[in-house]
């Protein structure tokens, strides 16, 4: 018991100075994430955020249920409505490597706005989220279907009793 | 091997033994509960009577394990708010836990692209006292004068301290911070025209804000719980002492136990179908507070963004009418000159959301079906569009399929913030109201979106909502700190804290009844929408009641499809959807109640704000109309949990400014812009 309180509180110094931004590399294990390559976050430079970290052994069904609730739960109605529905297209087919490439777009970078004006080539893709799946988001904010996309679609479509 | 556990869930404390083997379908457990059992002492809920249900698959273990953790302080909600009172709060040597179901960037502080008001001058003269006059008849002399005071007297203060931790404000020519004009805010008491008090990021204010708060509170060791969707408040004796929650990431349960809890999760745009939130901003503290058995106040003032695009709800800020765009009906004509001849289309909210509302009855709004007006900007020089205003055209040519160069843009009046919340004082301290009389709830504290302090008070003014969350985020650390001291000894909690709030969330996950969470949510949206926006009347309010009384009821047959534990985003959306509930039957039922308009609340039927006197005639002579005559005081709702059913009882407004030589009160008026 007592050495398990002593191992607590050693634990809990070692990680709260690995918080600290200037020891970026011991960086907490819940994948802080902050400056992005190419994100507005840059003129921020003052404040840095600790590096987003990708999840090492992660198994594929967690990442998509992970990547699931990230897309419906953004910042800002855009891209709430944007990820959220893009999801519903093509987060269950997405390979693997598209889905690190997806985690990667929707979590490193720290402004929600970025992502947006990327994804609506509002703003230039900054190499490191040009890609596949940057492609299909491109094509999918688009909206050439001209659908009515008022809100995130019903999770219902993920019911396998209903299919 | 209990690095693994404390690695995950940072300091971790592990209560009594348990012998059984836990069934976990993660994998993450699947290691932990050896290390549980092989360490120390563990504690967990069993959660029975649901396994005879044919559908859980053997799998599925209807166990959650429960993490215990010691804090001085924990904050609910990383929004600007939740993240300027971890940051405080972590700064004054406390022990702090920020928990949150969104990454701090993610909050939708993230959306505020408008700014945030401090009388600092740097554009004409200016003094806090004529922020505080706009803000008291903003309020419609419904806010608390003490709150008004301390927030617009902190506000100079507060920038300049944002500006100093490095927050990239724009800047004038000569280096100060520039300042924009904004709706509702004047000089010299209303006489004097325009204030330009609004200091913004360029059009990231929000961002901004977040990303130096964030970075910030690392710098103090504030340890981040991100991913947890809180459940509930932990009281005991009438205390706060902590809260409980669910990890995302594993199913695990974890109890923060603190002397002092921060809620700060942000308002309940989602009981409404049209609304400019995040899909995000569902009330979690509010209905915390709730079924803690303690108030929310003046839950029927939801300010409508005069401004949504048409359909899809995203918004086009205020600072385009602050540029300069105008608003137009049918017949091409800039009505609001009408409506308001000397702010005109700078008007508050309020104003501005009735007189496009009035525009559509009268049968001069726009479009095939004359149910919306337009908002034109193609008067304005392209550069200025692109400087000033850059994304609005992007969000304009992707929702509604416009050109903002060369068409008006459709808009309508659409949910954007809620007034009403947790009631305050000007400290950021909860309080419940007995016999007249304010009491502090021990160890409780709300601020930003989520709390009533009440700075808003029937309608918040543009670019205050941002200084309200620095403002009482710091309060809320401040208060702390001058009471207590980091490392104080914990008050004990029964070991089974808590479990009613996993029984409630194993019922959920395992509901089974004929109503998808989607079309509850849907008919509650709908409801209040159709039932509860910017013109209320008696039979209309009264029918929205009833059918929310039975979309109420409608919760017991809910179903569910996940039966997962791990990132159950159907999960967590039904206890979302529980959270809106109990918010939504307060807004209504509080308009209900609330025969007069002020405000944000007009209506139909009592068109006139009632006070104490009427205050259109001179005062002399009047006599003063009793408390339960008149409407100046704060609606205070309760919701019984399980039938939905709401009390009402009524608080009186504070009219005393914390200091009233440096600050005289400012007595109710007409109000008129």
């Amino acid at each position: 018991m007592f050495s398990a309180v002593i191992a607590n509180r050693l634990f809990s110094r070692l990680s709260q100075v690995a918080w600290r931004p200037s020891v970026v590399g011991a960086v907490s294990v819940r994948g802080y994430h902050g400056d992005a390559p190419g994100s507005s976050g840059q003129y921020l430079i003052e404040i840095p955020l600790p590096p987003w970290q990708e999840k090492v052994g992660e198994p594929i069904d967690v990442k998509r249920r992970r990547l699931l609730y990230e897309s419906r739960k953004r910042g800002m109605l855009e891209n709430c409505i944007l990820l959220s529905l893009f999801a519903k297209q093509y987060l269950n087919t997405m390979t693997e490597a598209q889905l690190r490439q997806y985690d990667r777009l929707i979590n490193e970078p720290s402004n929600d706005w970025d992502i947006y004006y990327w994804a609506t080539e509002a703003q230039p893709t900054p190499p490191d989220y040009q890609g596949e799946v940057m492609n299909l988001l491109q094509e999918f904010a688009k909206n050439r279907q001209q659908e009515q996309r008022l809100r995130a679609p019903d999770l219902e479509y993920l019911d396998p009793g209903t299919h | 091997m209990l690095q693994h556990l404390v690695k995950k869930h940072g300091p971790v404390r592990l209560l009594e033994s348990v012998t059984e083997v836990l069934q976990h379908s993660s994998r993450h457990f699947g290691s932990l509960q050896e290390k549980m059992r092989r360490s120390s002492r563990n504690f967990h809920f069993s959660i029975y009577g649901k396994r005879d249900n044919a559908k859980v698959s053997d799998g599925i273990s209807t166990q959650y394990p429960v993490v215990d953790h010691d804090f001085d302080a924990v904050v609910v909600g990383a929004g600007g708010a939740g993240l300027r009172a971890a940051f405080g709060l972590s700064e004054a040597g406390f022990n702090t836990a920020c928990v949150t179901k969104l990454f701090p960037t993610r909050s939708h502080t993230v959306a505020a692209q408008g700014g945030i008001n401090a009388a600092l001058g740097n554009m004409e003269e200016d003094d806090w006292r004529w922020h505080f006059y706009d803000t008291v008849k903003g309020s419609d002399w419904l806010g608390d004068q003490d709150a008004i005071h301390y927030m617009t007297e902190q506000a100079p203060a507060a920038v300049v301290e944002l500006e100093n931790f490095g927050m990239p404000f724009s800047r004038t020519e000569d280096g100060k911070i520039y300042q924009r004009a904004f709706g509702g805010q004047s000089l010299k008491f209303g006489k004097g025209g325009q204030a330009h008090r609004c200091c913004c990021v360029a059009d990231r204010t929000g961002h901004s804000l977040l990303h130096t708060l964030y970075g910030r509170s690392l710098r103090y060791d504030t340890s981040y719980f991100v991913e947890y969707f809180a459940l509930d408040l932990l009281m005991e004796d009438g205390e706060c002492r902590g809260v409980i929650a669910l990890c995302m990431e594993d199913g695990s349960i974890h109890r923060f136990r603190a002397k002092n809890t921060v809620i700060a999760t942000g308002g309940y745009g989602r009981t409404y179908f049209s609304c400019t939130s995040a899909h995000t901003s569902t009330g979690d503290g509010n209905s915390m507070v709730t079924r803690a058995g303690l108030a929310c106040q003046d839950m029927e003032f939801v300010q409508f963004h005069p401004t949504g695009i048409y359909g899809a709800g995203c918004l086009i800020t205020e600072g385009c009418r602050g540029e300069g765009g105008i608003l137009i009906n049918s017949e091409g004509e800039r009505f609001m000159e009408r409506y308001a001849p000397n702010a005109k289309d700078l008007a508050s909210r309020d104003v501005v959301s009735r007189s496009m509302t009035i525009e559509i009855r009268e049968g001069r709004g726009c479009g095939p079906e004359k149910d919306h007006v337009y908002l034109q900007l193609h008067h304005l020089p392209p550069q200025q569009l692109a400087t000033r205003l850059p994304g609005i055209s992007e969000t304009a040519m992707i929702f509604a399929g416009v050109d903002v160069t060369k068409e008006p843009i459709p808009v309508l009046p659409t949910v954007h913030y809620n007034m009403g919340g947790i009631p305050t004082n000007f400290k950021g301290q909860v309080i419940s109201h007995k016999d007249g009389v304010d009491k502090v709830v021990p160890g409780l504290y709300a601020c930003g979106e989520a709390a009533s302090a009440s700075v808003h008070g029937a309608n918040r003014l543009g670019a205050n909502s941002l200084l309200d969350l620095v403002v009482f985020g710091r309060a809320c650390a401040l208060t702390i700190a001058e009471n207590f001291t980091p490392g104080e000894t914990l008050p004990p909690l029964k070991a089974d804290v808590g479990e009613e709030s996993v029984a409630n969330l194993d019922k959920l996950r395992f509901a089974n009844g004929s109503t998808r969470t989607s079309e509850i949510r849907l008919n509650m949206q709908k409801t209040m929408q159709s039932n509860a926006a910017v013109f209320r009347t008696g039979s209309i309010l009264k029918e929205g009641c009833d059918k929310m009384d039975s979309i109420y009821r409608s919760m017991d047959d809910i179903k569910t499809f996940d039966r997962g534990i791990v990132w159950n985003t159907d999960l967590v959306e039904t206890l979302e959807l529980q959270n809106l509930m109990l918010n939504a039957v307060q807004t209504i039922q509080s308009a209900l109640a609330r025969k007069e308009s002020r405000g944000a609340h007009a209506r139909e039927d009592y068109k006139e704000r009632i006070d104490e006197y009427d205050y259109s005639k001179p005062i002399q002579g009047q006599q003063k109309k009793p408390f339960d005559e008149h409407w100046r005081k704060h609606s205070l709702s309760y919701v019984d949990a399980i039938s939905g059913k709401v009390t009402l009882d009524y608080r009186p407004v504070i009219d005393n400014s914390l200091n009233e030589e440096k600050c005289a009160a400012i007595p109710p008026a007409i109000r008129s812009y």
